[in-house]
This record gives structure tokens, sequence and C-alpha cells, in this order.
């Protein structure tokens, strides 16, 4: 029904979609799937003829049933798309807060698809027909949704208003790019059901963009695969993910964290050799323990800081107590707004409204941020970043002063072990992919040598391929640097990998605690069954 | 491991910033030379010269006093750039001190600056300059002084919400968990980065400020003589309109050309990639 | 409704400190008047008279109290420098009274054409596809921009009274001998102040535009099959123009706190003038006064600008 053909894109004269050849039946629902750069959107945006007017066809065509809609050396024709979107091709995007109109109400925003298309409905028809698409998609609540604005909605119930609306004319094409992506996991796996719902039900052909493979497995009938512009492979979902042929689609697949054995870890020896050598030292009593942590709560002012702010102040974490042991990762999971980040910050005093105790046998520890993009100073070159933990260390421990050249030494050093070359010493971040970003960022928590540091959620920002790489990174870091980690993320998988411990946060409490294995095989508390299921 | 050292990279140019370039440059040029020599001198007065149209001995013509307008405009040029530029390095620096300090650290002295600066916001720089004027007295340092204290809320204003706005970036959180001491965090680790936005604010400021200069020597209290000004100029020149309309004409485009110059050179830095 | 509440403490508390400000500015810090008011032939008991009259031998927080009493009574002081007739001093609201018509009139007109004109014309060029066009708009603002207010007087002066005949320079009407006089007359002063806010508010709405017409929903629109025009005034519109009403109530606060140098080059009568008479001449109980009006008018106007920002963005106003 769809046909995209030998369909290259370009933007300022640089090819972003290379001869991408992609079909969808009718009534199929096929995945594309590809890391960020890999041009799966715009192909998208370019078949729904919503692509930048900078865009230029290069080659090809896009075809609906047999009729062109667009073919390079012709330009877009508006006319004819506008005969299409809405009424035969529709779309949700992954950010439903911008995607809809902030000033408007929700309802009237879906009606205008009605008013657009259809002639025959008075406005109680269309009205009633609205109502009845909102609860189609889950909408319970239907009249109260209709009248209200998108911030006063939930990102899950959004991205069901921006469905109704995709879906309220029927369209024989439903394109969805990324819709899950900015939302919870469980959320995630209601969304995922309610399309496939809808395919059902109303027989539409589906094209769904995403980065995730496991959601692609789950919901596809067919899945294709794209790197750089170019269709790596494509074809059943158990073809692709049974027996993958390409390379990169293998790597893709690997690279996904999955429970499917672990690396063992080799540091279980080192921490009685920790111990031995404890008492050769001789000279502090060196624990066991890199922190502990008793009966901690941590509390939220709302409001900021000014004088007019109430004083009210939201317990966001109750009654934590844990502790950690020098050389072991501990994994935390939980939800959004669970507690995770504000446990962190109390940890490390960013935030001193806490009651209850802290005790940290390392000295400075530290923290490597969850989005690459601003943990590092724009207007710094990464050698200055690199050496300035070292600075700030030697005005608060004199004893640890160096020279400048052994700072700068230091600092190569450390741009090689995060797997750097030399050259990227005088650049700026700005100059940096988001993995080369967090490797730096890495480096900077680590070039002092701090026994503690916590993660938070280092690799959730990162395409697949990357995040595995940075995992590898932190592991082998671990071992030579003998570091122990908080390893936080919302992501199961990942902290199954990386951990020998978990936490599961659940509102602010820790709900369990245990050896990594013990929690996937016999989780204990309901909530931690809940999250195991729904990844 | 030997380091080379970067240049800064010479900007892309664009038509914009040429032109503004150009203008600038001329404007700056004929200023700085009218410090030391003007082609006519714009004391000596000549009752047989008064009122001569534009012509090649006199490109802008002579005024009342049978002076050289072009070489007036030298003087008065020089003296608006001058002026402006003082207020704008006086209350700049203010602005980035206060707004700094108050942006970064809160508490119950940004609370007070704050409403200081929304108080004095709205108001017309000429009318608050007044006042402080009609406090002090005229004459150009005094014009400094108060225009400089006008336009420090403004700065305070955008470097204080640029603070605020980074204070809890991801990097100065990091530059906290370090142990980097605060005044460095301040200076070393977040000024670099609002330099983009401050120094539009400088320019639109400097702009202002010979805006204002002018206005207030216009209505007669700006500079005093012997002080040049364009503003002052106009005002003489406005009385002789019918007969003379070349004597307003003068100043006026001279104003005209520098602001624009200025205004078109900073569109063109903006820009650059 | 605690928002509203919280606002109007901050008004009046900021319009306290001035009022302290421009007390103790205008009444403390002058020192002794009385020489200033009676000339140096007066003679001590006369002075002294004066002194009681005026209320000046009583301590400064006492006199603020007074004074603040005073003036919410409608009792605005008395010059020290216009006469009413022989025996009295012209009263400050008689004063003012008879000048602020003018002001708010010049005032009126320069709005209305910059409503008129700027937003049109900002649409129009946030439309333009043509880059020509962008970049002429473009240098014609920024020049538009670049002149100050008075030379725009002279050149209208000029332009339209020498050259065109349209008005006679200097020949001011008074409202009260022939108001359509009046305002024609004000047309002319009204352009001058109005034609660089024009510029500024249309690149200010242009640039809003632009930047809404980069955001998500408006590909949502499209997806939808809406038609440029549509996306134009159906969404992009409505969004855009927030913010250019919070830039033209700052406008409009200073048009009103009284356009003062375009006062002067057109020789009109009003509060601007005032203003700056009576700073030359040192008479203090006018400049205060007319301060006071004038940041009163200034945060009066912010406030409504703010109070009706919160109404029209439902993303404030329905939490």
């Amino acid at each position: 029904m769809i046909k995209i053909e030998n369909l290259s894109v370009a933007f300022d004269g640089t090819e972003v979609v290379k001869n991408v050849n992609l079909e969808i039946a009718d009534g199929e629902i096929l995945g594309v799937v590809g890391e960020s750069g890999s041009g799966k959107s715009v192909t998208a945006l370019t078949l729904m003829g919503l692509v930048s007017q900078e865009a230029v066809l290069t080659s090809g065509r896009v075809l609906y049933d047999d009729v062109v809609l667009a073919q390079a050396g012709i330009p877009r024709d508006k006319a004819l798309y506008r005969t299409y979107q809405g009424s035969r091709m529709s779309m949700v995007f992954q950010e439903p807060m911008t995607s809809l109109n902030p000033t408007g109400r929700v309802g009237r925003q879906v009606e205008e698809m009605l008013r657009l298309h259809t002639t025959a409905l008075t406005p109680e028809q269309r009205k009633a027909r609205v109502l009845e698409t909102f609860l189609s998609v889950g909408l319970k609540d239907a009249e109260r949704v209709y009248d209200s604005y998108p911030h006063q909605l939930s990102g899950g119930m959004r991205q069901r208003v921006m469905i109704a609306m995709a879906i309220i004319l029927h369209p024989g094409l439903v394109v969805a790019d990324e819709p899950t992506t900015a939302l919870d996991v469980s959320v995630q796996n209601q969304i995922i059901e309610l399309l496939r719902q809808i395919n059902k039900e109303q027989r539409n052909a589906m094209l769904f963009i995403t980065h995730d493979l496991n959601l692609a497995r789950r919901l596809c009938h067919r899945v294709a695969v794209m790197k750089d512009g170019r269709v790596v492979e494509s074809g059943t979902v158990e073809e692709i993910f049974e027996s993958p042929k390409e390379a990169y689609t293998k790597r893709l697949i690997e690279a996904v964290p999955s429970r499917a054995g672990k690396a063992t870890k080799v540091r279980q020896e080192n921490i009685s050799i920790q111990g031995g050598k404890a008492q050769a030292l001789g000279e502090q009593a060196v624990s066991e323990n890199i922190l502990e942590v008793k009966d901690l709560n941590v509390f939220y002012r709302e409001g900021g800081n000014s004088l007019f702010s109430g004083k009210k102040k939201k317990l966001v974490v109750s009654e934590a107590s844990f502790t950690m042991k020098r050389g072991e990762t501990l994994g935390l999971v939980g939800e959004s707004g669970c507690g995770k980040t504000s446990l962190s910050k109390a940890i490390l005093g960013i935030n001193r409204d806490i009651e209850g105790s802290v005790t940290h046998y390392s000295s400075y520890p530290q923290m490597i941020f969850q989005d690459p993009y601003s943990s590092l100073n724009p207007s710094k070159t990464i050698g200055w970043l690199l050496q300035e933990p070292l600075r700030a260390l030697e005005h608060l421990d004199k004893s640890r002063k160096m020279t400048d050249k052994d700072r700068e030494a230091a600092a190569f050093d450390m741009l090689h072990r995060v797997g750097l070359e030399d050259k990227y010493f005088d650049r700026r971040p700005s100059q940096l992919s988001g993995g080369q970003r967090q490797r730096i960022s890495i480096g900077q928590a680590l070039i002092t040598r701090p026994g503690f540091v916590i993660a938070d959620e280092p690799v959730s920002a990162l395409d697949v391929t990357i995040q595995a790489q940075i995992m590898e990174l932190m592991r082998s870091l671990q071992e030579e640097m003998k570091l122990s980690f908080l390893f936080i993320s919302h992501d199961i998988n990942v902290v199954y990998q990386m951990s020998d411990r978990i936490m599961v946060m659940r509102e602010g409490r820790i709900v369990e605690l245990g050896d990594t294995e013990e929690i996937f095989t016999n989780p204990k508390e309901a909530y931690t069954r809940q999250l195991l299921q729904e990844s | 491991m030997m380091r080379k050292v970067k240049l800064p990279n010479i900007q892309k140019w664009n038509k914009y910033f040429t032109a503004g370039l150009i203008m600038t440059s001329v404007a700056l040029f004929l200023a700085i030379l009218g410090l030391f020599w003007t082609p006519y001198s714009t004391t000596a007065m000549s009752a047989a010269e008064r009122f001569q149209a534009p012509s090649l001995m006199h490109p802008f013509g002579t005024d009342n006093f049978g002076r050289d307008i072009f070489s007036r405009v030298m003087k008065g040029m020089g003296t608006t750039i001058f002026i402006s530029t003082l207020v704008v390095v006086c209350s700049g620096g203010a602005g980035i001190l206060i707004g700094a300090l108050t942006g970064y650290f809160g508490g119950i002295i940004d609370e007070v600056v704050m409403r200081i600066t929304d108080a004095v916001n709205g108001f017309p720089s000429i009318l608050l300059a007044l006042v402080v004027i009609s406090l002090m007295g005229s004459g150009r340092q005094n014009l400094i002084i108060s225009l400089a204290i006008v336009f420090t809320p403004s700065f305070v204003r955008i470097v204080r919400s640029e603070f605020i706005r980074l204070r809890d970036a991801d990097y100065i959180m990091r530059a906290r968990l370090m142990g980097v001491g605060r005044v460095r965090i301040l200076f070393v680790h977040i000024l670099p980065n609002i330099f983009s936005t401050f120094w539009v604010s400088v320019m639109i400021g400097f702009n202002n400020a010979i805006l204002a200069e002018s206005g207030m020597s216009y209505l007669g209290i700006g500079v005093l003589p012997p002080d040049a000004s364009l503003g002052k100029m106009l005002s003489d020149a406005q009385g002789y309109l019918m007969t003379a309309p070349w004597y307003a004409l003068a100043p006026g485009l001279a104003i005209v050309w520098l602001v624009l110059g200025f205004s078109l050179l900073s569109e063109g830095m903006r820009r650059n990639p | 409704m605690k928002y509203l509440f919280k606002k109007l403490i901050t008004l009046i508390m900021t319009l306290f400190l001035v009022s302290v400000a421009a007390f103790v500015a205008f009444q403390i810090i002058p020192g002794d008047v009385v020489t200033s008011i009676l000339g140096t032939e007066a003679t001590p008991e006369r002075e002294e008279q004066l002194r009681e009259e005026l209320g000046l031998n009583d301590p400064p927080v006492k006199r603020y109290f007074n004074w603040v009493g005073d003036v919410i009574r409608g009792d605005l002081g008395v010059s020290y420098r216009y006469s009413k007739n022989m025996n009295e001093m012209m009263p400050v609201a008689e004063l003012i009274g008879d000048k602020l018509p003018v002001t708010l009139w010049l005032a009126a007109i320069a709005v209305i054409l910059i409503v008129v004109t700027a937003i049109p014309l900002g649409v129009f060029w946030a439309k333009s596809k043509s880059h020509a066009l962008d970049a002429c708009m473009g240098v014609l603002t920024q020049a538009a921009m670049a002149v100050p207010s008075f030379f725009l007087g002279i050149i209208v002066t000029y332009l339209f009274g020498i050259v065109f005949k349209l008005f006679s320079p200097g020949g001011y009407v008074s409202y009260r001998d022939n108001f359509p006089g009046f305002l024609g007359y004000l047309f002319f002063p009204a352009l001058s102040v109005a034609i660089p806010k024009i510029a500024m508010t249309a690149r200010f709405l242009r640039n809003s535009m632009l930047t809404e017409m980069k955001a998500d929903y408006v590909r949502t629109a499209y997806s939808k099959g809406c038609s440029d025009r549509r996306v134009m005034y159906g969404h992009v519109l409505r969004n855009a123009m927030m913010p250019v009403i919070t830039f033209l109530g700052m406008i409009i606060a200073e048009i009103v706190a009284g356009s003062i140098v375009v006062e002067q080059v057109f020789g009109l009568p009003g509060i601007g003038r005032l203003l700056i008479s009576s700073i030359s001449t040192r008479d203090f109980p006018v400049v205060e006064i007319l301060i006071l009006y004038i940041t009163f008018v200034v945060i009066f106007v912010y406030f409504l600008v703010d109070i009706l920002y919160r109404v029209i963005d439902p993303r404030i106003s329905n939490r």
C-alpha cells in the first residue's frame, strides 16, 4: 500500500537518507529501527510530506496506493498532500507536550481534524465523535479531557490524545515516530498495546519508528534496520531477531542490555585482598564499607529561594538505610519520581535538607550525570575540563599539589584511559559526540581517584551500541581503579548488567535490596516483580 | 605532547558585518581625528561666513556663527562616543558584579535588588537620568555618572537571569562537587558562558547611551559648552530650520550613522555561526 | 487570586519606596527652601513664618506622613515658582491638570498608530518568503530605531510642516479652543514618537512568529492537513502575540510616562516640558509630584499587562 522507492534526501548537499526502499502492506505494522542519525525520522517525515523546506529529494519517490505523492526533481505538491494528510495518513510524534498547541483545549485540537476533512457533521456530532474516540484510546474521563489544556494532562494521557487525533478519521496509514520514548516504562507498554489494538480494529498500516529493539519486536510484523541513512536489513520479526544476517544488525541486537548471562566479576577477590592490605597499611582503619546510610529522610523545599516561597517541605525519600562495600557496584532502580536523584543528591551533600546520617569512607566522592550535553562546561576545552578537578583538589588538600606539567600529563593519561586520542585535548565539548562527551564526563569524575562514584543514568541518553561501550568502559575502569559505584537507572536490564547488588525504590522508599541474581530469579516484593515483568 | 595554541577563528564576513564595520570605523576615525585636528576651527566665529549651504569647502555648510559644521560634527561625535563608552563600561561592570552575586547566591539582597530593578525597569532612561541630574547638576562628569546609574539595572537584570539559569546546570553542580571555590565558579566557570548574551546587551546599551546622551544634550541638561555635542547642535539648529535646514541635518545624520552602523555591526556578529 | 494579591502588595510596596525616595530627595536633601522662595531680601521673621506655614520644622517622619496624607486627599502641594495670582502660588494639581490632557492624548494617538501599523507589518514580514524583502525590512527597521526621536521630530516638522505645509510648526492648538485642531496638531508629534516604536514592535512580533513557526505543534497542524493560512492565523499568531503584549505594555508605559523630548521639539505644553522646566528652576514640589505620577503610571501599566497576560495564557491561568 505504501511504497518508498529508492528514496534519497539531502540537506545542504549532504545526504541523510540514501536509496531507501520500504514497503508497507495494508494493515501491516512495519518497524524502522535505528540509532540517532540513521535517517529514520527524515524518511518518515518525507513520506508524510512534512519534512522541512530545506530538504531536497535527490532520488526516488513515495507512493500511496500507487499514487505518486512525492518524487525527486518535482517540487512538493502541497495541495495534493493536504488531501491525504489527516484523512488518509496521520502521524503521532515523540513529544506530546510540545506537539500539542499549549494554548488550546485538547478537545478542540482533535476536533479540528473533523472540521478540516468532513463537512456533514454538526458541532454536537463532532464533539460526540471526539469523545467516542477518546474513550476508545483509553481516556476514561473523556469530558474532562476534552476541556483540558495539554499541561493539565499526564504524559501518557497526552500521547493518547495524539493517538486519538491520528485515528479519528480511520486513516489508511499511521506513522508513529518514537511515540513512547518520553514516557515511563509502564505507560510505554500500555501505549504499545493500544497501538496494536488499533491496528487490529481499524486495519490501518503502521510505520513504527524506534531506537528500542525490544519494542519493535513486541509490536511489529516486519522490521527494517537503518544505519547512516541506509536500510541495512529488513524482514519479518522472526527473521531479524532470530537469524540476523548483517553484522550491524547483530551488533545492535547484542548491545541491548538483557538478562542473558553476565560478565563474571573478577573483583570479588579484590575485596578480601583489600581487607588484607588494610592490615598491612595500618595507618588508618580502612573500613570494608565505603558508604553507610542510616534512616535518611530527604526533603525538598518548593518555591526556591525567594522570600515569598512557602516553607512547604515535601518528603521525597523516607527511612533509607543501606551500606555499600568497597569495590562493589550497587544498582538503584525505580521509575521517574521515585526519589533516586534526590537520594543521590543527599548522599553527596548537594541537598542538605536531610535527617539521618550519611557516612563516607572515601574522599571527595564524585558524580556522573545523565545528560552528556549539559554536564560539560561548553566554554572550556577538554584538557581544561580534565585538569580542573585536580586544581580544585589542590585547593582543598594542600598535600595533593601538582606541577602544571604533572597535571597536564595526568589529564592526557585519563584522556587515553577513557579511550580518546590526544587530538581531543584542545577541542570543545560541542565538537564531540554524545558518547565521547560521556567518556570525558567519566574521566572528570575519576581523575581524582575518588573511591566512590554515583552514576545517575549515565547511559540512558545514548544510542544502544554506544551504551554498551560506555558500560564496558566503566567496568574496566572500576577494576583498574578499585572504585565503588552507585549505579542508577530506570532500565532494569542495564542495572542487571552492571551491578553486584540491586536496590529498588518506589515513592521515596527502598522497597527491596539484595544480590542481583537473587532479585532477578526470586523477587520478594510485588513491585519488583512488576518492574521485571514490564521489561 | 606539544600543544598548539589555537588562534580565534576569523568570523565569517557577511554583509551586515561589513556594512556595520565600515560605518563604525568611519565614525571612530573621524571622532579620534577630531581630538587633534579638524578642517576648521570649531570655535572661531565669522559673521561673513554665516549660513553657507553645503559646498566643497564646507561639506556640511556653516552655522549661525559661521563655524564649519563638519568640524563641529567631528568633535561632537567624539564627545558622544567617549561618554557612551564610559557609561557602558561602568554600568556593564557594575551589572556583572551585582548580577553575578545576586543571581548565584539569592537571598534577601537578591530580593531587594530585584525589586529595585523591576521598579526602575519601565522608565525611559532619559527620565531617570533627568532626576539624577536635577540633584547633582549638569556637566559631562555628572552626565556619565547619572547615565551609568540609570543603565546599571538593566545589565544587572540580564546578568542575574543568566546566572540563575546556569547556577543549576549539571556542569556547575559538578564544579561544586569537585570543591571549586565560589569565586572561581562565578567568574571562571559561569561567566564565560554568558558572554554572548551579555555582549548583545552591551551593544544595545551602547546605542541607548548614544541616544540618551544626545537627547539630554538636546534638552539642555547634557554636556555644557564648550563641550561640543550633537544633541546640542540639533537644538540650536531647530530655530533655523526654514533658512538653513542643513544645519539640523548634519548632526542628526551623524547620530543615525553612528547608531545604525553599530546596530548593523552587532547584527552581523550575531549572525555568525 | 493569591497571585493578584501578592502583586498588589508589591505594587504598593514599590510605590511606598519610591515615595520615600522622592520625599527624601526633594524635601529633605535640598535643605532650607524658604530662602529660595522668598529671595534674599526676606526678613528672618518672615522666613520663620513661612517655615511654620510649610511645616518645615517638624521631624522628617511626621512631615512624610503629612505629605502622603495630603497627596491622598488631593492636595498635591504648591509650586515654588508659578504664581496663580498676586497672593497665591499655583497649586501643583492645577498646574498638572492643565497639562496632563496634552500628554495623554499624545500617548493615545501614538499607541493607536503603533498597534494599527506594527501588527500587520510584523505579520506581513513574518510571512514573506523573499530573502531580499527580509533584508530590506530588517535594515529599514534598524534605521528607524537608530533615529533619535528629537531628530525624527525635526524631520517631521521640516517635511510635513515646512515642505508640505500640512501643519504649522510651533502653532500648538489648545484642546480648549479647537479639539479637532488639537488632535490634528498632535498627530505629527505622535508620529515622531510612534515610528521607532513601530519598528521595534514589528521586529519583535516577527521574531516571535518565526519562533512559533518552528514549534512542534505547527508540524502537527500541518500533519492534520491545515493550509499555510490556517496554521498562521489559527495557531501561530495567537501564541506569538502573547509576548508581544508584554512588549507593547513596556512601550505604552514609556509613552504615557511622557514623551519629554518630542514635547520639546513641537512646543507642546505637556507634562514632559513641565518636568524639564521645573527641574531647571528647582521647583521641587512639582518635580516630586511628577516623578510620583510617572512612577505610578509605569508600575500600574506593568501591573495591568502582567494580569492580562496571566488571564490570556492558559498555561498560567488554568493550573
